[in-house]
């Protein structure tokens, strides 16, 4: 009976109800959208920020400070101790895709300078890969290298190539001390080596890269006699943003309860990533670049507070207005219930039918609005990212949450209000 | 007499439903005239097409020597804010004005508002007191009076009341057709709608209608209120509204007028 | 005396204040409308400026280096700093390096200014405390770790100037410097120590200047200094300004399109509830009609309504309009951005027109429907 009375008032009051189930389903759709596009703002906006380049140098114990305090000095003195401990084997990188948050490692590239001469000065010389194909013991394939590490070079010429064993790339102020522009063939110098060389593409890094020259990993390899060594890595890994656990971690991680470690070592903080890499690489040391590291976390942060207080302050408004179109809903229906009453309904019963009634509506108007704003989700993460958002199942309790919340709280006020009034009233042509 | 009244054979189809069928009727001016019949039998759509509220299938209304076949829509709409007195079942009072406001309304479509007159009018039906509560502070009887002081008030040259005592108790029935006969005294022409006979009784003519056709079509001797009738009618209705000394007032210039 | 006129404007007064609760359902849908009008609307406009600023963290976007070989000295970076807007600059911050020797090994050794380092570098993590006073130094990372320079320590450091002449001075290392950068194989001292120590003032290797510009504003900056200031070159820094002019205009667009979606949405459902609130009252419209009022009529009076209430909204959604963007700007940014007023009657002409939309379709209905059906009761 209950029921039937229920889908009566359904169905007379269609026009009413289509715009209830209207307002609902846009409401849902907007907390779709919206918390779709929260939750996975992060992962996009992460991603995007790889531009920047790595946040992590991976760097041999030994020679972890050497390397770098030389660079300004005369490099030729350095080269001369060649010492095992401060390289890392090449052969051993493609373990970097194989830590627990492989997935997280975007890209990374070796490196090795050795010093060379060119048209009677010295310039530093340094191998990489340009992008290299990977197949790793798990059967996965990748592709790395420097090319889209440092995605904002800018190329006159052509780019990098792994194959091409004597062609380099040359940087704008080395090509300018050099009088060197892409095409030009010369003859090099290298610890008493002559070797012939070619200019492939001359690059703008706008950093101090801009003196430097870069060659195929093997060229490098071959000129400085360090066959099969890298000196440094640069890696690009998706991280978390760091928090109190995290910094305590990178101080100190022994400093960690077991189930503090835990969470941090199954978080992709920089520290946590960082870590990984030099258990699976012996004799390396991991450094966070902070410049990238720190500052991409920084904006992470408050993109996702940004979106977080977007969404709720929208949620807020549609809810408003959702359980405002139900009160007027309710309000309405003042005679039907005055009738009711005089029947002799309870008021609880009067409730229960109303608020039935109300859930129904609510019900079809939130399944529509969901796959609408699945749809819109989408769009936005296909017009702005280029990629799908994936909706997490969280947001379908969540949103079911609301609007239970948001017909009940919105129908509470215009219910009470029905119950204070007297049958007679009512019947009495308002 | 003129007749104000002229309808030559309407019919009315609604989509396939014949509500009236080839209906003749000469209604003179000043007439009572009580339109009966069973629910379904097409009295309210013979009440909306004098009303002009609606149109006939076929035929023709002269009103007031004016074919209303002829005229545009916005012509209907200016005979019914003219020449047509609206008084319904259901009242229709516009909830958030007072009964003073409900009234001015009507002279406001009409031409200009004017508080004095509507203030009269209300006066008329025994309601000056009243004129400023809201519609839902008066009873249906008090309702209905402002609804006649409304189709009252732009002096129409045809009442048209839709079952006028439909939703009142017996005293209010009675302060109701108290009213009407004044209006009939004065000479307005008068089409109620009815399917109570004791309310039909107080008409001059009765026509009956059946399935949409006109079954029969009499004249009636009026019922005139007897004093002992009146004088029930006057106690019951000063038992309701005891502390209403414009209800007293008002009984007692109906009376008078009766 | 009450005229037609007063008349009329005191049934759309009567109308809205004694049907309280409807104009309450009517205004706070409006409200809210307005409400995320205007604060996505304030956003928009200031969100790529807010965000950009954020971006300043990655450092520096522009390197003042001199045009040929030799130094750039402080007063051409003064000079320079005149070419850009005072309001858009972050932080200007010269660096110097020198090759000094401490008991014979070799180093880098940096002088700068750390105030500003602060502002231009805001990744610079340090350990201990920034050198204020004379003779205090900093050490980079690799440097503690690998050598006795250690935080608290007393260093000697020598070197040689142009002219060959011997300098010497003794410094206090105040703290470490983490940068993961080569950053962490240099020291640190303020500039003015370094020009004391080696007795050339003046001078800088570079300046790093951060400025709140997109990439292009920065490149038409660096063609302006090098034709302004002979020897003096500004050079972007491609690394960040690239990147930033990416992801920046991702995430302005990624506001945009949320805007817009969130927009649309809460326009249709203040529309919905326009529209509710008017279909209550279509036996009004049947009655009024049935009194003789023209359709028109009875048209105009529900939108002068709708607008009324449009306006009305409008002015109170603004007010939380403003409130909700300044919520977000003040606990994502910590900055209040400049409301812009004009945008307050936009707003309100966007309101009045939603409800004259919202009002207009189902009044044309009630309307156009023949009075005799609206009266009959059901």
């Amino acid at each position: 009976m209950l029921l039937k009375m229920v889908l009566k008032a359904i169905g007379r009051q269609r026009r009413k109800h289509y715009l209830i189930a209207l307002t609902v389903g846009l409401g849902v759709s907007l907390a779709t959208a919206m918390l779709g596009v929260m939750f996975d703002v992060g992962d996009k906006v992460n991603q995007e920020l790889k531009s920047y380049g790595a946040n992590l140098n991976i760097v041999p114990k030994g020679a972890s400070m050497l390397g770098e305090l030389y660079q300004t000095e005369d490099t030729a003195a350095e080269a001369e101790n060649v010492n095992q401990e401060n390289f890392i084997p090449e052969k051993e990188l493609y373990k970097i895709k194989m830590i627990f948050w492989a997935y997280n490692i975007v890209d990374f590239a070796p490196y090795l300078s050795v010093p060379v001469e060119i048209n009677g000065q010295k310039i530093i010389l340094t191998g990489t890969w340009f992008n290299r194909h990977l197949k790793l013991p798990t059967g996965d394939e990748v592709d790395t290298g420097m090319t889209a590490l440092k995605s904002w070079w800018k190329i006159t010429g052509s780019p990098g190539d792994d194959g091409d064993t004597s062609g380099l790339l040359v940087g704008r102020d080395a090509a300018g001390r050099l009088g060197l522009k892409p095409g030009d063939s010369f003859s090099a110098k290298a610890k008493g080596k002559a070797v012939d060389l070619k200019v492939r593409g001359v690059f703008d890094s706008g950093g101090p890269d801009d003196g430097l020259i870069f060659a195929p990993l093997s060229l490098a390899q071959e000129l400085s006699g360090q066959a099969g060594l890298v000196e440094r890595v640069e890696v690009s890994a998706l991280t978390t943003p760091e928090n109190e656990l995290a910094r305590r971690a990178a101080a100190n991680p022994g400093s960690l309860s077991r189930m503090e470690w835990d969470t941090w070592y199954c978080t992709a903080y920089i520290s946590s990533i960082a870590y990984q890499l030099e258990e699976i690489l012996p004799g390396a040391r991991v450094k966070a670049i902070r410049q990238v590291a720190e500052s991409e976390g920084a904006i992470l942060t408050k993109i996702q507070l940004m979106m977080i207080l977007l969404t709720v302050l929208t949620l807020l408004c549609s809810a408003l207005a959702i359980s405002n179109l139900v009160s007027a809903g309710i309000m309405e229906r003042s005679v039907e219930i005055g009738l009711l009453k005089a029947l002799g309904a309870s008021d609880l019963s009067i409730m229960f039918l109303v608020l039935l009634e109300l859930f129904l509506v609510a019900l079809i108007g939130g399944v529509i609005g969901y796959l609408i704003g699945l749809g819109l989700a989408q769009l936005i993460g296909l017009t702005v990212f280029g990629a799908s958002v994936p909706v997490k199942a969280a947001v379908i309790p969540l949103t079911c949450l609301m609007v239970l919340a948001v017909t009940t709280v919105g129908s509470l006020p215009a219910l009470r209000s029905l119950l204070k009034l007297e049958a007679t009233e009512v019947l009495h042509g308002r | 007499m003129s007749a104000i009244l002229e309808i030559q054979n309407v019919s009315k189809i609604y989509g396939g439903v014949k509500a009236l069928q080839n209906i003749q009727l000469l209604v003179p001016q000043g007439q009572w005239l009580a339109v009966m019949g069973p629910s379904g039998s097409g009295k309210t759509t013979l009440m909306n097409i004098i009303g002009c509220l609606d149109t006939p299938t076929s035929g023709r209304v002269i009103m007031d020597g004016l074919d209303l076949g002829s005229l545009s829509h916005s012509g209907l709409t200016a005979i019914r804010r003219e020449s047509i007195g609206l008084i319904f079942q259901e009242f229709h009072l516009i909830s958030y004005l007072t009964a003073l406001e409900n009234v001015m309304v009507a002279q406001y479509y009409h031409s200009l508002v004017d508080e004095n007159e509507a203030l009269e009018a209300l006066a008329g039906v025994g309601l000056k007191e009243r004129a400023k509560h809201l519609p839902r502070q008066l009873s249906g009887g008090e309702q209905q009076r402002v609804c006649i002081a409304r189709a009252l008030i732009n002096h129409p040259k045809v009442i048209l009341a839709d079952e006028p005592t439909g939703n009142l108790d017996e005293t209010n029935e009675r302060l109701v057709m108290f009213i009407l006969h004044r209006l009939h005294k004065q000479g307005s022409t008068i089409i109620m709608v009815t399917h109570a006979p004791d309310v039909a009784a107080h008409a001059e003519r009765i026509i009956v209608l059946e399935h949409g056709r006109l079954a029969s079509d009499r004249e009636n001797n009026p019922v005139v209120s007897q004093p002992s009738e009146q004088k029930s009618a006057d106690s019951r209705a000063e038992e309701l509204n005891q502390n209403q000394k414009s209800e007293e007032s008002f009984l007692a210039g109906t009376m008078a007028a009766v | 005396m009450i005229t037609n006129r007063s008349f009329r404007l005191r049934l759309t007064f009567w109308s809205l204040s004694r049907r309280r609760s409807r104009l309450l359902v009517a205004l706070t849908g409006v409200t809210a409308g307005a409400t995320v009008l205007l604060g996505l609307l304030t956003l928009c406009y200031d969100l790529p400026r807010q965000l950009g600023r954020e971006f300043r963290a990655y450092g520096a976007n522009l390197v003042l280096v001199a045009s040929g070989t030799g130094r750039l000295t402080v007063s051409d970076i003064q000079k320079a700093q005149a070419l850009w807007p005072e309001n858009k600059t972050v932080g200007v911050t010269p660096f110097r390096y020198e090759s000094v020797r401490n008991r014979l090994r070799p180093y880098t050794a940096v002088g700068t200014d750390f105030e500003q380092v602060r502002k231009t570098s805001p990744f610079w993590h340090l350990t201990g405390k920034w050198p204020e006073e004379p003779g205090e130094l900093l050490v980079g990372a690799d440097i503690a770790e690998n050598t006795d320079l250690k935080p608290d320590s007393f260093v000697t450091l020598d070197g040689r100037n142009k002219k060959q002449e011997r300098y010497e001075k003794d410094f206090r290392i105040v703290g470490t410097l983490a940068t993961g950068g080569p950053e962490d194989g240099f020291l640190f001292m303020t500039l003015s120590d370094l020009e004391q120590m080696t007795g050339e003032t003046g001078e800088a290797d570079l300046a790093e200047v951060s400025l709140t510009m997109d990439e292009a504003a920065l490149s038409a900056l660096t063609g302006i200094i090098k034709s302004s200031i002979s020897g003096l070159e500004g050079r972007l820094v491609t690394k960040v300004t690239y990147s930033e002019t990416a992801v920046l205009s991702k995430l302005t667009y990624l506001v945009y399109l949320v805007t817009l979606v969130v927009l649309a949405l809460t326009m249709i459902c203040v529309t919905t509830t326009m529209m509710t609130v008017v279909l209550e009252r279509r036996k009004e419209i049947g009655l009024k009609k049935a009194l003789g009022a023209e359709s028109s009529r009875v048209g105009r009076e529900f939108l002068a309504e709708g607008l009324l209430i449009g306006v009305l909204g409008g002015l109170l959604g603004s007010l939380g309009g403003l409130l909700f963007s300044r919520i977000i700007t003040i606990s994502v940014f910590g900055r209040a951005l400049m409301p812009q007023f004009y945008l307050i009657p936009v707003t309100v002409l966007v309101m009045v027109l939603v409800t004259i939309v919202a009002c207009r379709a189902p009044v044309k209905k009630a309307v156009a429907v023949d009075p005799a059906l609206v009266l009959r009761g059901e």
